[in-house]
């Protein structure tokens, strides 16, 4: 019983915190308070994740989320002088539009889990040892393992490494002749 | 007190509403934000929220495997992976046009 109340207690507080901070990363009027906001996102949801049983994903989401893409969303801020654009309000059309748009998706996909009956199953205990295995699916060759995905991640993290570096070099050579 | 909270202990409906609002919120910010960056950090507010929902099916519905969860790392990857390319294009931009506000980028609009 302890343990139930103790993990609705952290529920609820990571739940509020992170829809709070979600709002803040969509509502601030500068744009590096919103990604700080959205490093607090990040890590509320690597909570969940320990919350859920899932260690190694939290570390992961720290790690990757948190350590890395935060940190390149600053340097996009700071590379495009957005830190002085303080953003000016929005006009209510469009904020009206957004608003709908969101309030109609959730409407509309918590009214499907609502009525939906998940097989939820419970009873089965997770394995701890569950990073091995997940080691082990990562690399089987057989039907239910995830070795080709996981050679296109590689290859897909080394093309966008380099068209980042091409996209965003200095000067192209032609206009370098002028 | 410890009887009302273990009451209330989140099932996975809570849980799937969560990660709903999340998406909702993610969405308002793409449809408002102006600075396209602002836009990317709600782009991954969405994807966030869609990785949440992997690893929520992972625990309550098939909790002996761990399909969720990879699909989760690779979504993460993927993020990553996202976040650079927005980057690198929001830099070209930005020595192109000296804007990134997205309101203002309308060369292809008829």
């Amino acid at each position: 019983m302890w343990n139930e109340a103790i993990h609705s207690l952290v529920f609820y507080f990571l739940a509020g915190l992170s829809i709070l901070t979600a709002i803040a990363v969509v509502g601030s009027q500068r744009i590096l308070r919103a990604a700080l906001a959205l490093a607090g996102v990040l890590i509320c949801n690597a909570g969940f994740y320990v919350l859920l049983d899932f260690e190694f994903l939290a570390g992961v989401q720290v790690l990757v989320y948190v350590g890395g893409i935060v940190i390149l969303v600053v340097f996009a801020i700071m590379l495009t002088s957005s830190v002085e654009l303080v953003e000016n309000h929005p006009s209510s059309h469009r904020k009206w539009i957004g608003a709908l748009a969101a309030s109609f998706f959730f409407l509309v996909t918590s009214s499907a889990f609502l009525s939906s009956d998940f097989p939820v199953d419970r009873n089965a205990l997770r394995s701890i040892a569950d990073v091995k295995l997940l080691g082990r699916k990562l690399l089987d060759y057989g039907a239910e393992g995830y070795v080709l995905p996981f050679e296109i991640i590689s290859l897909l993290l080394l093309s966008v490494m380099i068209g980042g570096i091409i996209v965003a070099r200095k000067a192209p050579q032609s206009e370098k002749k002028k | 007190m410890m009887e009302f909270l273990s009451g209330i202990s989140p099932g996975i409906e809570h849980w799937l509403i969560l990660s709903a609002l999340l998406f909702s919120i993610g969405i308002y910010g793409v449809l408002v934000r102006k600075n396209a960056v602002g836009v990317l950090l709600s782009a991954e507010l969405m994807l966030n929220a869609g990785i949440l929902n992997f690893v929520i099916f992972n625990y309550f519905i098939t909790p002996l495997i761990v399909d969720g969860e990879l699909m989760a790392l690779f979504l993460i990857a993927v993020a990553a992976a996202e976040a650079v390319v927005g980057m690198a294009i929001f830099v070209a931009i930005y020595k192109h046009k000296k804007t990134v506000d997205v309101t203002r980028l309308d060369t292809l609009k008829g």
